[in-house]
Order: C-alpha cells, then sequence, then structure tokens
C-alpha cells in the first residue's frame, strides 16, 4: 500500500453493499485466517476490503427437512455445534472439528474455506463433494447456483467477480465419514482426506482431497464399488478396490511427497467405510 | 479507521489500520504484552484472548472485525490483586511452568475450554490443546492440572456452569 | 537439620504466577514507542561476493537514523577460529546471512528502506551439502581460511574442514585383525533440528556513558559482551549485558548472533535500539542442532566382547565454525561412551558448506551419536546373535573401565542402572496391548552425557533484614535453576528460607565471569561458586557471632534464620542480629567464590583437537520407548516411555521430572516429527510453524522416570546438571524400537509417517558416503 493510502474497510450490511464493495475492487475478508498470514510470506494485504460478518444472512444455517443452507460467514465451530447429531452429515461435522486447531475453527469461516485457492488440503471441499452440495453465488449480474465440483474448477475464474453466500445441501445422506491424515495426531494440514457418504439409494459417494491440488469425487472407485452389491458395504473390499483402482497423481509437497499421498488412500478407503458401518444410518 | 471496543471491560478506541492485527494493537498500543506473538499465523496459540467469550488467536484477527465486541487478555483475566483464576492456580500448584511463554496463551485457550466442557476426559483436553503449542513442558503437567482443576470444580459443585472466575 | 534435609525440597518457582499473569517482562515485551527499530537486509543468495553496497539512499528514507554495514564492525568472531563477521563482509557464505541494517523510527519505516539499498552480489556455485564441500576441487566455503585467528589451538583444519578432533587408543587395526572377531559397519544420517523458542532471539541495545548496554533473550552473557567487543573493536569490558527472563533457549542462545548490531547502532544514534528476529527470520537462520553422517566399525568377538571400534563423525558446521568447531570433541565421549571397547578411534569433522550456519542444542552431538551408537548396538546384536538387553548389561561402562581418550570412569553407574530400568518395567507394566494390531516395538537404551563445567562465579550479600542475595552471571531460561536449585543451595548453606534468598538477574557489570546456562551446567557451577560465597559468608558470619556470644565459631551452627551454639536449637541469636551489629563494627557482610572445571586429563597422546580431555561429571541415562507403527500410513505412536536418569543428588525432584518430560518430548520431536530439509538454493524449507511440525499435546505420553541418585560428581552437595540429558536418547530409544517393530534396520532420522512407511516398502534407500574413505586413517587430516 502506497504511503498515505488509508485503507478501505466496509463491514457490509447487506449483500448488495458487499457486491458495490466487490465491485470496487475490496477483496472478500471471512475468518481473516488466511489474508493475515500473507504479510508474514511476503505478500501484501488488499488496499480495500469487505468483510461479511454483518450481513445476517449470511452467518445463518437453515436446517429444514430436506434440506441445509449454510451461510458462507458461518465458521467450523458453529458448524460443527449445529450439526451435530444430524443424520447423514457426519462427515461433514468430523472435517469441520478436525480442521485446524480450536482457536481457528472459531474463526476461520466455510465460505474462507472453500475460497482459499491454493489450498489443496481445505477439509470442507471433499466433504461438501460427497454431500453434492450447491454453492451460492453472487455475481455481479445477479445470484447463480453451482454445482461443488464446478465451483472447486473454476472458482479462481469465478470468484472474480462473484461473493459465495450460501453452500445447499441436499438431506438424501443416510450416513457419511470424513478420514483426515495430518503427520501428527492433529494440527497439521492432512496430507490425504477420504471422504464418504451412502445415499438413500446405498450409493457410495466418495471424495478425495489433499492428494491432489484440487479435491475431486473417486468416480473410478465409486462405480467400481457400485458394481457390487449395495449391501456388501466392506472395508477390506473396500480397500482393495481402491488399490485396483488409484487413479490419483500426488502432489509432491514439503511436508509428504506425492507417492506417499496416493499410498494412503487405500487404507484411509478402509478406515472410511468402517466408520461408515459405525453410523447410526447404516449400523 | 476508528475501531471501538470493549478491552478488559474498558472502552477502547483504536485509530489506525482496520486490518492491524490485534495482537499487536494489544501489545505495542495498549502495552498489554501478555499477549505474546510468537507464530503470528494462528498454529501456537501464544496470543489467544477471548472475543465475545470465545477463545482465538489475535495474530489473525483484523481489529476491524472486532468493533463492537468484548476482548479480554490475560491480563483481564484476574487483574490486579485479584485471585488467579483456577487454572492458573493449578500450573501454579503443579509446577507446571518453565519459560513461560506460552501459558498466557494456555491458559485463556483452556479457561474457555473449562468453562464449556466441565466434564471433559484427559483425551478431551489434549485435543483442546491443538492449537497451543509449549516447547518446554511436555504438556502433561499441562493435562494433569487441567484435569485437577475440572475434578476440583465438579466436587466444589460448580458443575452446571462450568468454572467462571 | 542437615544441610542436605535443609536444601532438598519440591520448591515451587516463584516466578510462576507472573509468568501465568502474563506480567513477565520477556526482553520482547519491553520494547517502547522511544526505541529506533532495526531490520536487516540478509542474502538472498547462498553463496557470492559483494560487488556493490550503496546505503546512501537508505539513509535518506523518511524514518532512518542510521544503516551500518560490514565496514562498521570489522571484527571477527567464533569459537575455536574466528571465522564470523558481524554483517558479511565481501562475501556471502548463506542465504540469509545479514549484510545491512537500517535503524528507523518505526519497523515499518525500516522496513520500507530495505528497498533503497543498492546491493550486487555475484553469485558463485554454492556448497550445499558435506559431500559437494569434501571433494578434492570443491570451492571453500572461507577462501581465506589460513588467515583466520585460532582462539584455540590444537585443531587440525584444512579446506573445507573448519575444524578436526580425533580420539585414539590401543591398537585398533590389530583388534580389527583378530582372527576370532565378526566386523559390523553401520551408517547413519541425520537432519537438523530447529529449537523454536517462544522468544525468538532479540535484543536491545542502548549507549551509555560511553560504553554500550545490551538488554537480551541470552543463555551467554559473558558471550554476548566478548564478541560485542571483538566485532566493534571495543575493550569487553566497555560493553555491559543484562538479561531479562529468557522465553527458552535450548542451546540456539548459546553463542551470539544479532545482539552487537544492537550495540552498534545505539552507538551509531545516541538512541536505544531494539533488534527481534521474526518467526521466518528467526527459523530460516537458526542456530539449529547440526545435520551429520556417521559410519561406525566394531569387532566383536562371538563372546560379545567389543574389541574394536572406529568412527568417522561428520557435522555440517554450515557457513561460519561456530559452536561445531567445540563439539567435534564430544564424539569422543558420546559415541565413545556408553561401552567398554578395546581400542578405538573416532574422527569428528566440522565441515563448511554454504548453509546457514548451526549451533548449539540441548545434549548437541550426543543426540545422533547415541541413536546411531545404539542402533549400531542392535545391529551387532542382530548380526551375532546377542540378545540387546543382555548385550547392554555386559558391555556397558563400570567402574575402572576407559573412555575414548583413555579417561578412567568411576563406579558403576550404568549397570545398576538398567536393572532399575527392569525394575521400574515391572512397576509400571508394559504397553503392547495398546498397540491394537499395529506393529509393536520395545527398545531399551543408553547414553552418556557430562556436565560442562567451567567457570562461575558468586556473590552473596547477607542483608540486615535476613534475607541473602545471590549476585550471579546465571540466567533462567525457563529450567527453574535460579529460582529453585540455587536458592535452595544457598538457603541450605545459611540456614535460611529458599524464600529469603534474592536471585539477582544476570548482569555483566554486578557479576563475575560465567561461561553461561548450558550443557547442565548452572546448578553445578554456580551452584559451586555460590556454596563457596557462602562459605565466605559464614565465616564471616560466625566470627561476628562467636564475639558476640562469647563462643567458638565452631561451636555455632545456622539453622532456620538463627546462629545457633551446635545442640541447642533455640539457642544464639538472629541472623539479622549478628548482620546489623557486623555491619556497625566490621561491616557488611558479603562472600564471594569462584568454581572452575577440574580439567581431568585423557591419558596421554589419545585425545587430538579436543576442547576438553575428559569428562569431569559424566551423566547417563537409560531409556525405554514402546511403539507402535502404523503398516498402512506409517505413523509412530508412542504406547509409554521410561526414564532412569543419573542426577547424582535430586535437589528438586518435582522440577527434574518436568525437565524430563519436557526434554523426551523434545527428543520426540527431534525422532518423530521435527524434519528441516533444504531447498536447492540453500534456504532451510521450513521456516514455520505450519511446515515444522513440534509435538503437540496429543503427540506425547507421560513419562515413567525413576532418579538415580548416587553417582559420584564434584558438583555441590552431589548433584549433576538434571536438564540436559532428558533429550540425550530418545532418537535412540525411538529408532530402536521403530527398527524392531517393523523389522528393517533404522538408519536415519526424523521417523516421520512417509519415511517409515517408506522403509516397510523398501522406497528408503540406506544412507552411503562416498565421501568417507574406506580406509579410516584417509578420513583424518595428519
Amino acid at each position: 500500500m502506497a504511503p498515505g493510502v488509508e485503507r478501505s474497510f466496509t463491514a457490509a450490511s447487506t449483500l448488495e453493499e458487499a457486491l458495490a464493495a466487490r465491485r470496487q475492487g475490496a477483496a472478500v475478508l471471512a475468518g481473516g485466517t488466511w489474508m493475515m498470514r500473507d504479510p508474514r510470506r511476503g505478500g501484501q494485504l488488499p488496499v480495500a476490503v469487505v468483510a461479511l460478518h454483518r450481513i445476517p444472512a449470511l452467518s445463518k444455517v437453515e436446517i429444514n427437512a430436506d434440506h441445509v443452507v449454510i451461510g458462507a460467514a458461518v465458521t467450523h465451530a458453529v458448524l460443527v455445534r449445529v450439526l451435530h447429531g444430524v443424520a447423514g452429515f457426519e462427515g461433514l461435522v468430523a472435517a469441520a472439528q478436525g480442521a485446524a486447531n480450536p482457536g481457528i475453527r472459531s474463526v476461520a469461516t466455510v465460505g474462507g474455506n472453500l475460497c482459499a485457492l491454493d489450498f489443496a488440503a481445505a477439509d470442507l471441499a471433499p466433504a461438501f463433494l460427497v454431500c453434492e452440495a450447491t454453492v451460492e453465488l453472487q455475481t455481479f449480474e445477479g445470484p447463480k447456483l453451482l454445482g461443488i465440483s464446478d465451483f472447486l474448477e473454476g472458482r479462481h475464474r469465478l470468484l472474480t467477480e462473484a461473493i459465495v453466500t450460501r453452500i445447499h445441501l441436499r438431506r438424501d445422506l443416510i450416513a457419511s465419514a470424513h478420514i483426515r491424515l495430518p503427520l501428527r495426531k492433529a494440527g497439521d494440514y492432512p496430507v490425504a482426506i477420504v471422504s464418504l457418504a451412502v445415499d438413500k439409494d446405498k450409493r457410495c459417494r466418495i471424495a478425495v482431497g489433499s492428494v491432489e491440488p484440487v479435491a475431486r469425487r473417486w468416480t473410478a472407485l465409486e462405480q467400481a464399488m457400485a458394481a457390487g452389491p449395495a449391501s456388501a458395504l466392506d472395508p477390506e473390499r473396500a480397500a482393495e478396490l481402491a488399490l485396483e483402482h488409484n487413479d490419483f497423481q500426488g502432489r509432491d509437497g514439503k511436508e509428504a511427497e506425492g507417492w506417499y499421498r496416493r499410498q494412503v488412500l487405500s487404507p484411509l478407503v478402509r478406515r472410511g467405510v468402517a466408520a461408515l458401518l459405525k453410523t447410526e444410518g447404516l449400523a | 479507521m476508528t475501531v471501538t471496543f470493549q478491552l478488559n471491560g474498558e472502552d477502547c478506541r483504536f485509530h489506525g489500520d482496520p486490518m492491524t492485527p490485534l495482537v499487536d494493537i494489544l501489545r505495542q498500543e495498549r502495552f498489554l504484552t501478555g499477549t505474546k506473538a510468537v507464530c503470528r499465523e494462528g498454529f501456537c496459540g501464544a496470543c489467544t484472548v477471548h472475543v465475545d467469550d470465545e477463545a482465538m488467536p489475535s495474530c489473525l484477527k483484523p481489529v476491524g472485525l472486532v468493533q463492537g465486541c468484548a476482548v479480554t487478555t490475560i491480563e483481564g483475566l484476574s487483574s490486579g490483586n485479584q485471585a488467579l483464576h483456577p487454572l492458573q492456580a493449578a500450573f501454579e500448584a503443579d509446577d507446571a511452568v518453565q519459560c513461560g511463554m506460552c501459558f498466557p496463551g494456555m491458559v485463556m485457550s483452556l479457561s474457555a475450554f473449562v468453562r464449556d466442557n466441565p466434564h471433559a476426559s484427559r483425551a478431551e483436553i489434549k485435543a483442546a490443546m491443538v492449537g497451543n503449542i509449549c516447547r518446554c513442558t511436555g504438556y502433561e503437567r499441562i493435562v494433569d492440572a487441567v484435569a485437577v482443576c475440572l475434578d476440583q470444580a465438579r466436587k466444589a459443585g460448580q458443575l452446571v456452569e462450568g468454572i467462571n472466575v | 537439620m542437615s544441610e542436605l534435609s535443609a536444601t532438598v525440597m519440591n520448591l515451587p518457582r516463584r516466578d510462576a504466577q507472573d509468568k501465568l499473569r502474563g506480567r513477565t517482562k520477556y526482553t520482547n515485551d519491553r520494547i517502547r514507542p522511544d526505541m529506533l527499530h532495526a531490520v536487516l537486509l540478509r542474502s538472498t543468495v547462498p553463496a557470492g561476493r559483494i560487488r556493490k553496497l550503496d546505503v546512501s539512499a537508505a539513509l535518506r528514507c523518511p524514518g532512518v537514523r542510521a544503516v551500518a554495514t560490514g565496514a562498521d564492525a570489522p571484527g571477527l568472531y567464533g569459537i575455536g577460529i574466528a571465522d564470523h563477521p558481524l554483517l558479511a563482509i565481501d562475501t556471502i557464505r548463506y542465504h540469509g546471512e545479514p549484510i545491512a541494517v537500517i535503524a528507523a523510527e518505526t519497523e515499518k519505516q525500516a522496513r520500507a528502506a530495505l528497498a533503497a539499498i543498492m546491493l550486487e552480489v555475484e553469485p558463485l556455485a554454492p556448497v550445499l551439502t558435506m559431500a559437494e564441500a569434501l571433494q578434492p576441487a570443491a570451492r571453500l566455503v572461507h577462501e581465506g581460511w589460513r588467515g583466520y585467528e585460532v582462539i584455540t589451538e590444537g585443531g587440525a583444519r584444512g579446506g573445507n574442514i573448519a575444524w578436526e578432533a580425533k580420539s585414539s587408543r590401543g591398537d585398533v587395526d590389530a583388534a580389527f585383525a583378530r582372527p576370532d572377531i565378526r566386523i559390523v559397519e553401520s551408517s547413519f544420517t541425520v537432519g537438523r533440528q530447529s529449537h523454536v523458542p517462544f522468544e525468538p532471539r532479540v535484543a536491545i541495545g542502548s549507549w551509555e556513558d560511553g560504553r554500550a548496554h545490551i538488554q537480551t533473550s541470552t543463555q551467554v552473557p559473558w558471550t554476548v559482551r566478548n564478541v560485542t567487543g571483538r566485532v566493534m573493536q571495543l575493550a569487553p569490558g566497555r560493553v555491559r549485558v543484562t538479561v531479562p527472563p529468557v522465553g527458552g533457549g535450548f542451546g540456539l542462545k548459546f553463542d551470539a548472533s544479532i545482539e552487537p548490531i544492537t550495540a552498534l547502532l545505539a552507538r551509531m544514534t545516541g538512541r536505544t535500539v531494539v533488534l527481534e528476529n521474526t518467526r521466518q527470520e528467526e527459523m530460516a537462520t537458526c542456530l539449529c542442532r547440526e545435520n551429520a553422517e556417521i559410519r561406525i566399525r566394531s569387532a566383536v568377538t562371538a563372546e560379545g566382547y567389543i574389541a574394536g571400534r572406529e568412527a568417522v563423525v561428520l557435522m555440517d558446521c554450515g557457513a561460519y565454525g561456530g559452536e561445531q568447531v567445540f563439539l567435534t570433541t564430544m564424539t569422543a565421549h558420546t559415541l565413545g561412551g556408553n561401552y567398554k571397547v578395546g581400542a578405538t578411534r573416532l574422527v569428528s569433522r566440522a565441515v563448511y558448506t554454504n548453509t546457514p550456519p548451526n549451533g548449539a542444542f540441548r545434549a548437541c552431538n550426543g543426540v545422533y551419536n547415541t541413536f546411531a551408537l545404539e542402533r549400531h548396538t542392535d545391529e551387532i546384536c542382530d548380526a551375532l546373535g546377542f540378545d540387546p538387553m543382555e548385550f547392554r548389561k555386559k558391555n556397558v561402562l563400570g567402574d575402572g573401565d576407559l573412555g575414548a581418550t583413555g579417561q578412567v570412569f568411576e563406579a558403576d553407574v550404568l549397570g545398576p542402572m538398567l536393572d532399575r530400568m527392569d525394575a521400574l518395567r515391572v512397576r509400571t507394566g508394559t504397553s503392547e496391548a495398546k498397540a491394537d494390531g499395529r506393529l509393536y516395538g520395545i527398545a531399551t537404551t543408553v547414553g552418556t552425557w557430562f556436565v560442562f563445567v567451567g567457570p562461575s562465579a558468586a556473590t552473596v550479600n547477607l542483608n540486615a533484614d535476613g534475607s541473602a542475595t545471590l549476585v550471579t552471571s546465571g540466567v533462567e531460561i525457563g529450567s527453574g535453576t535460579m529460582v529453585q536449585s540455587l536458592p535452595q543451595i544457598v538457603a541450605g548453606q545459611l540456614g535460611l528460607a529458599p524464600e529469603q534468598v534474592i536471585v539477582r538477574e544476570a548482569d555483566t557489570d554486578a557479576a563475575g565471569l560465567d561461561v553461561g546456562v548450558g550443557g547442565g551446567r548452572t546448578t553445578v557451577s554456580i551452584g559451586a561458586a555460590s556454596v563457596a560465597a557462602c562459605a565466605d559468608v559464614r565465616e564471616k558470619l560466625l566470627r561476628t557471632a562467636g564475639e558476640m556470644l562469647q563462643t567458638r565459631p565452631e561451636d555455632l551452627v545456622l539453622r532456620e534464620g538463627r546462629v545457633e551454639i551446635t545442640g541447642r536449637p533455640g539457642s544464639g541469636m538472629s541472623i539479622p542480629a549478628v548482620v546489623a551489629h557486623a555491619q556497625a563494627t566490621t561491616g557488611p557482610i558479603t562472600g564471594s567464590g569462584a568454581f572452575t572445571a577440574k580439567n581431568t586429563p585423557a591419558m596421554s597422546g589419545c585425545a587430538m583437537g579436543h576442547f576438553i580431555d575428559a569428562l569431569d561429571i559424566p551423566v547417563f541415562v537409560v531409556h525405554e520407548a514402546e511403539v507402535a507403527v502404523d503398516p498402512d500410513t506409517g505413523h509412530v505412536e508412542v504406547l509409554a516411555y521410561r526414564v532412569v536418569q543419573d542426577v547424582g543428588r535430586a535437589l528438586n525432584p518435582r522440577a527434574i521430572l518436568g525437565q524430563i518430560q519436557g526434554g523426551v518430548v523434545q527428543g520426540l520431536g527431534y525422532a518423530l516429527h521435527e524434519e528441516v530439509t533444504l531447498t536447492a538454493d540453500g534456504r532451510i524449507a521450513q521456516d514455520d510453524f505450519e511446515t515444522y511440525r513440534l509435538p503437540l499435546a496429543q503427540d506425547v505420553v507421560p513419562v515413567a522416570a525413576d532418579l538415580y541418585e548416587g553417582a559420584p560428581s564434584m558438583g555441590p552437595l552431589g548433584t549433576k546438571g538434571a536438564g540436559e540429558v532428558p533429550i540425550l536418547a530418545v532418537g535412540a530409544a525411538i529408532g530402536c524400537a521403530v527398527a524392531r517393530a517393523i523389522g528393517k534396520p533404522v538408519r536415519q532420522l526424523p521417523l516421520t509417517p512417509p519415511r517409515v512407511l517408506g522403509l516397510l516398502h523398501e522406497r528408503e534407500p540406506p544412507p552411503e558416503f562416498p565421501h568417507i574413505a574406506p580406509g579410516w586413517a584417509s578420513n583424518t587430516l595428519c
């Protein structure tokens, strides 16, 4: 920031106000847990920011009979509190509960987690993938709904003129699980994540995070598992299929090389299926 | 920009960059140096404060986001000659402190935790400490002291609301 | 009451309450708005020549009050050899090396002015590894090494070998040529470990009455004083160093680094100047525990007698010699410790590379040499079919056995300690059931360390209110010596309560020379100096009291704040009454004491290039770990950890147990989690808490510890330092336990999940050292 320039900080109280600031070039400030680290890494804070925490609709979680709507400014901690015990969302709760550490979870938001562009290890991304979430954006042209896969793929471009406002989830899951593998027990970003869910038709959905730069569904494994009898959800069998259908290109990072991330997927699938079988919906 | 908030029960007015991390205002402008800026990235927990009664790192908190909030620092937890918070007393009694730099943050994180989780197990206490690093003590005495503290509170019949100052 | 019973107690820490309330003012809590802030211009290449350095434009930037470069502080410093400039002079030797420093009214202004420094560097091809540095045609990291001032004589040096220490005892060639032996050879490699004290290196410098005053977070106020004198070319007496409470050290603050810069800038500006490393700077330029490469060969008979042993240990000192020059000495006592060996020869070389300089870290050198020695011992047992515990019991050093430099060890210590470990295991039980289907391993290992003695001074002033003031250059870095063991010792000597002993913060203007807090020496060395000072005080006190009571001084004792006639509790008079009388008649009662090493000699001709020929106070440990290894992911869970530690005499058992828990956990970090790697351009890749993984609460277990008392020690009341050694054998115990769990040799630390999975899947190549010659003698300079 040039000397003498005062930073513009808008705590928007409506979406319109936020969008207007965004149009003026303001960056969206969610919990701040990513943006505030930038100066330590030689980056600059944006000259103009717009904070969303004052917009009531964005800080709410609505639980309806057939769907759930999560505001983008809802924190991980609140998400855990609100969805705890809601059948089918065990995986999402585990994802929000396992991310980072308690202090960060009290601050970091759902929207912030999904919009952290270069963060491959986001816990919520694979969890939302198996929910087949719909992401609601407010663009300069109006609202827009997008499947989570498309959002994750296209977010670099999409977010230049949009704000993520809400995540919509259908309540069509009977069980889900989220298995993350940090190098310690917790506290570091997982080197691999497997999220799994079983829907009302007993079809298994599986997504993988942190192994590749962007989380994605494991379609090959889902299809292989669908080919077997739906009643035969078996950890060992699933692990074998995971080994056979491992089509991931592990990314190399300081914490782990690509081969390791790929290698652990099959055991994580085994654990995930075992966790699924322990949920109320499947037990 | 001007930001106003409550700081340890008193009005605090800050003029300046709203993206200034709260920890810098506490330390550099209010000389509340009990809040430690150690990693400045949300991993170590040494800068933990309470914002509207929730424990969070002050290094990643732009002051603009605390407009209208109530901030409590370690200095506000038991000020002046007030008795120590039961957790602080337990840490002292157990000889848990070494270099001491992580402790203000440890106390702020865990005081919120014991308030909200009066029945926490040892494993839950440890899970609550994921964001509070200690390089000296090897943690176990801290965990022991928290467990003792919860136990005493339960015995004293403060069960229902957890531990409060 | 005996002196001992008046001293031994679980005294709580007097600093705990302020620390818990956030009131303790560490150095970096003392920054005031009227201070100037200094920031460093650091190198962004690992090697280069400075072609141009023009700071004139930076001097004109808003708020800037001074800019300093190497030309302003031309003196070189170092340990053993003076090879280190305060700010780079002409040559850049590591990524992150300070080149210039700016002092401005605010940190922001100082940072902004960095861009105005005109710097042109001609990059040079860096020498990044010891393998590269030892190539015959390697570029010299220090072209002018021959011209450096040698501060300590005796080490062989040459090219990229900053220092070489050797020990040699007996005919090793003959031992290896025996027909009844088998030769076992092992190679090990370990990475660096970053200390991560919560308070980074920080200093506040001012210029007062023509002298520098540096307040700093250091373990070695006298080193900071002397180094500042050297680099500024001042008499060291013109530098005063005071030390507020230190937010963790672990050895990182056992050398001077950025502190003198603040004195330089204070002299230039007449203002008080603060310089504090950011966390990234702190980690990127951490004086880490060095990476090392070790090859050991042993000749062992079928009966399990170690007839001969030889080893080559390469220690990366980074761009400057620093502590590694000294630490080459330690190989003889760590790798050369633990076991009776017929004939032995060991060489230890500190090697220059274009990487951030390394330094001292808790049980420096010992941690990885113990890992190597213990894993090698297990490989001997595997190869020859010995039970590892029986082999250790048979071979550990005992009374009259010889060390690598020919030192004669006194008393059986390790043997009985192994028996005590057996007993401890019976008490705690084992935890195999917790492995729950994972691969289980248990290992018992031993370690040899020492108390780094050396000079200390103490003054005790007895006050008319019955209190005593202890003045030393000791520093409270968190280990509790200044708030627990020292007041306990002084109180025990003078018949006072520890609360009555006031302990002065270190101030080089107030107390005599001290080599610093490290090596487990404070309780021993400052403690011994304090005992001597108390003897002086006692003598004066009893003489005055004798006159007052018309009794011979030798018939008087000090007890519970009174001078009493021996055997008549409550007789005599209160200490304050005697002090008041003395003040009015002969003057205030004050005593001084001093202590230094006894310098136990080596056997003639056995030690070359050694700073310490033999251990004045050996310290032993026995560590036992139980682990479970997840065969799917390579995660190692520590199920249980047990320690038997030789403490000589436990003055404050509770405090020692706290040191053991903390030290073991730092060792678990080293063994399992904490990894430092270097990038292609010579940077430390892990410069934050995201990538450098410290152990967290969930990763640790309560350590079951048994304090072994009674081994010989020259320390006061038979004490030995207890804070340094708990980390010593953790890498060893974990390494051996994991190797047994997975059934594969472990030759590298840390055992991160990817590395362990790699071992299980045969993806981890064993270390190979083409730069270590097959013949031992070819790895020595002369």
